[in-house]
């Protein structure tokens, strides 16, 4: 009996995918592109994001339960279809080692020291390998184990962190002006860029709706969590926000329960990693889908470890942590937010050139 | 190389088969035997006499008993044979050999004679034999081609006692034993239902197992039936006599640390699975049943849960939550926070455990290590020694280990705290394989923590995860229904009330889903 992912467990999926990311840079770089307005843009970004996502789940509501590589295939041909993949599983690919890298670098800085970088590197990217070879399923089904302890912690965190807070620092309401916000808004785009590659594992799921329920859902609460994680985070640091790396981290260092637990990041240190592990779990799974289907490869999961090598291997060349955070991250962020949101445009107006949309109502009216 | 490196090899392999004795090769001295069983027996007395004397070897064999004599109403020769040790002596003198012997009422046949309640006849010597050895009488008579055989066993065991590992405060005290029958008539006590099937199937060839499945007809789910059955069918073993060496036959995983079926000792655990829709396997020489298939949530349940109040019952069960944490996590947390993360303590406490690490001379690790080998060592010798010098060890355990080992600074007081506190949450799992794998696993964190702090902890923790989400129980995931989810009273990690639980566990498939309005 082959298992499909239910809802609930895609919807877990998602949220840690994106949720995941106020907990390492994000909110600095947020904030270095429009300052004390920084907070309002992954609601605008979300908004933004929400017409070529619509109209993506409009163009896969026309398949019924078919992924993203059909659909590519379908719509694109087999060459133009090639490129987009490509550029689809290189975009990812590089997010995922650097976001990796930049994971290992806040362990490394913050807890480990001492330790080699490529040893915490090396068994981050196992627990991914291991947790990617057991299949999304398991992915799925972890994420939903853990999706309440996760948010529970994060937003206890953040709630500790309003004991110091000056509501000031959100003014001027608009930052460095309107202009600034649409221009990061834009590029911001690529927090929610996941959902487009969330749609390879469609073929997982027992339909279609309830991947676009769960998607919906996901956007919402994340565009929520990442916009109050910043507000918070910019009453907690001001200006300096720009400045801290990770202001998650820096923020658990800060506050403590009351006067007895003085230094509780350790405590929050098991789930945050947890929440890590499963993010690229999932993140790894798909890049290998999509390597699978570009080489056409069957049973790809075999492959995974070597991938995760790679990976690991474009990871390690940045060689300092401001490398990882102001280079090469902020590149990816640039590009793959406008790229994905390209792509599912263009996949619409195949769609609707083709006359997709029109044979699937006459399919109907049938 | 490599080539003539095999090449080597199969030689050699070669070489042992030759050697080696063919497996087979013992049976062909039975052969002649063996052959003998398959036949009927013949209609002649005195042959069947003889055949059955050589095959049970009266009277090298004290407990066989054949008994001759002739039958007063058609002045017939006969026998009967039994094994007195396993069959009523006193049921075969009233209703076989006094009415035989005596009854002179003319030209009656055997069924009309004996005034057993129940008897079959058969013909094929294999099937005689086994009858005989399950306690039965066979009764033969000079010119008749078919064997009576009379119920008689009379099979000594224990009589039913209070449950040992299942041990609860409110609820019903008794447990299975030794005797199948008792077993299954424990099972229909509580549910007294037409629809209660008690199947019976032979698993080992040479002991003859029998291994019995108790299911209701109407619950059960088809496939998972025919799956159990098939996989009780394709098992090829000589002899399996327990039902804790069946449950290693057919898990799917014997290798792994976390069991797949439960294995209680409870008849009302038993039934109440039964009612659900799983399936129970049932043998004799086993005080105790299989339950299939099994979620990780059946393990970690206690049936006290149920019969207490529902506050209370969910009381006890987070605290049996709190404790497989606690029994897991309290060493390795110990390790991780003084090897790595010393700034998380508050300074008080830091200054307490160097105070008292202070004259110790080894790592925390090999400290740790060492007293959890020392207590899991008072475990199982408490568990082994004779009972009257029991006390000794809770002496030798309490003062040397503790005591002592802290006064020669060999082990620091806080470790003795966290191994006293582990050691003792691990005792809240009451079945028995779900305890050993907690406190293996507890091992695991000891070393990764030891190895790389919270880090370590966390990555095992997930992995160990990942690897409990991909154990199945007979096609049943080990964490269903809470995911992937099914439809189900939400029996997970907290109760509702008993009248909100409505449904059956989807994971099973059941006929019936629903648990209302149905006898």
């Amino acid at each position: 009996m082959k298992q499909q992912l239910g809802i609930r467990e895609y919807t877990s999926i998602a949220i840690l995918m994106i949720g995941a990311k106020t907990t390492e840079n994000t909110p600095s770089s947020l904030y270095s592109e429009a300052q004390s307005a920084a907070w309002m843009i992954p609601i605008i970004s979300g908004g933004f994001f929400l017409i070529p996502l619509f109209l993506l789940l409009k163009t896969f509501s026309v398949f019924q339960g078919k992924d993203l590589f059909a659909l590519i295939q379908r719509l694109l041909g087999k060459y133009i279809g090639f490129f987009v993949l490509l550029s689809l599983f290189i975009i990812s690919s590089l997010a995922f080692s650097y976001d990796t890298r930049m994971y290992t670098d806040i362990i490394h800085t913050f807890y480990f020291r001492t330790t080699p970088l490529v040893v915490l590197y090396a068994i981050f990217l196992f627990v991914c390998v291991y947790g990617a070879k057991k299949g999304i399923q398991h992915i799925g089904s972890i994420a939903y184990i853990t999706i309440w302890y996760i948010i529970l912690s994060f937003a206890f965190a953040l709630i500790l962190s309003t004991k110091d807070n000056s509501i000031q620092a959100i003014y001027p309401l608009w930052g460095s002006g309107i202009q600034d916000i649409i221009k990061a808004s834009i590029s911001g785009t690529t927090l929610f860029a996941d959902f487009i590659i969330l749609t390879v594992i469609i073929s997982n799921m027992s339909s279609t709706k309830d991947f676009t329920k769960g998607t919906w859902i996901a956007l919402i609460l994340n565009a929520i969590h990442i916009s109050a994680a910043v507000f918070i985070f910019t009453c907690l640091f001001d200006r300096s926000l720009e400045g801290v790396g990770y202001p998650f981290h820096t923020a658990i260092r800060y506050f403590s329960f009351g006067n007895f637990l003085s230094n509780v990041e350790t405590l929050f240190l098991p789930i945050w990693l947890m929440a890590g592990f499963i993010r690229f779990a999932a993140l790894l799974y798909i890049c290998t889908k999509i390597f699978g289907h570009i080489f056409h490869i069957k049973e790809v999961e075999y492959l995974t470890p070597t991938l995760a090598t790679i990976y690991l291997l474009i990871g390690i060349i940045p060689e300092t942590p401001l490398d990882v955070a102001l280079e090469f991250k902020a590149k990816i962020r640039l590009i793959a937010g406008p790229a994905f949101l390209a792509i599912s445009l263009l996949l619409w107006a195949v769609a609707l050139l083709k006359g997709e949309f029109k044979h699937a109502k006459n399919k109907k009216g049938m | 190389m490599f080539e003539e490196f095999m090449m080597k090899k199969n030689l050699l392999n070669t070489l042992f088969n030759k050697t080696r004795k063919n497996p087979e090769s013992k049976d062909k001295s039975n052969a002649a035997e063996a052959e003998l069983k398959k036949q009927a027996i013949s209609t002649d007395y005195e042959q069947n006499l003889a055949t059955f004397k050589t095959l049970y070897s009266v009277p090298d064999n004290m407990d066989v008993k054949v008994r001759e004599f002739t039958i007063r109403s058609t002045n017939q020769r006969a026998f009967i044979i039994f094994i007195s040790s396993i069959s009523d002596a006193r049921v075969i003198q009233e209703d076989i050999t006094e009415k035989l012997i005596e009854s002179n009422i003319p030209n009656k046949g055997i069924p009309d004679l004996c005034t057993g309640p129940f008897f079959t006849t058969e013909t094929v010597i294999e099937k005689i034999l086994e009858s005989i050895n399950g306690g039965n009488t066979a009764l033969f008579v000079d010119g008749d081609e078919q064997c009576y055989l009379f119920d008689t066993p009379n099979i000594q065991g224990r009589a039913i006692g209070k449950p040992d590992i299942e041990v609860i405060v409110k609820g019903p005290k008794e447990s299975f034993n030794e005797k199948v029958i008792t077993n299954i008539s424990l099972i229909r006590k509580k549910s007294k239902n037409e629809n209660l099937i008690v199947e019976s199937m032979m698993i080992a060839k040479r002991s003859k197992n029998n291994v019995y499945l108790v299911y209701q007809k109407d619950l059960v789910n088809e496939e998972l039936l025919q799956n159990v059955k098939d996989k009780l069918h394709s098992l090829d073993v000589e002899s399996i006599v327990d039902l804790s060496i069946l449950e290693q036959y057919i898990e799917e995983r014997p290798r792994s640390l976390y069991p797949t079926l439960l294995y209680s000792e409870r008849p009302d655990r038993a039934a109440s699975f039964i009612e659900e829709g799983h399936i129970i396997l049932l043998m004799e020489n086993s005080p105790s049943c299989l339950v299939l298939p099994t979620t990780f949530w059946a393990l970690i349940h206690s049936p006290e849960d149920h019969y207490l109040r529902t506050p209370y019952g969910n009381f006890i069960r987070l605290l049996r939550l709190l404790a497989i944490f606690i029994a897991m996590f309290t060493s390795s947390f110990y390790i991780a926070v003084t090897n790595f993360h010393v700034g998380m303590l508050p300074p008080d406490l830091l200054m307490a455990i160097a105070g008292t690490r202070e004259r110790v001379p080894f790592p925390a690790l090999f400290e740790v290590l060492m007293m959890e080998i020392a207590f899991e060592l008072i475990r199982e010798a408490g568990l082994r020694v004779p009972s009257p010098i029991g006390p000794t060890i809770g002496i030798v355990g309490a003062l040397i280990l503790g005591q002592a080992a802290v006064q020669a600074n060999i082990i620091s007081p806080i470790v003795i705290i966290v191994i006293a506190l582990s050691g003792l949450s691990s005792f809240i799992i009451s079945d028995t394989s779900m305890n050993f794998a907690i406190r293996i696993t507890r091992f695991l964190f000891i070393f990764s923590a030891g190895l790389m702090g919270i880090y370590g902890v966390s990555a095992l923790f997930v992995v160990g995860l990942f690897y409990l989400l991909s154990l199945k129980s007979f096609g049943t995931p080990y964490f269903a229904p809470m995911t992937p989810n099914f439809v189900s009273s939400k029996d997970i990690i907290i109760r509702h009330i008993p009248i909100k639980e409505r449904f059956r566990p989807g994971y099973l498939k059941p006929k019936d889903m629903g648990k209302k309005g149905k006898g």
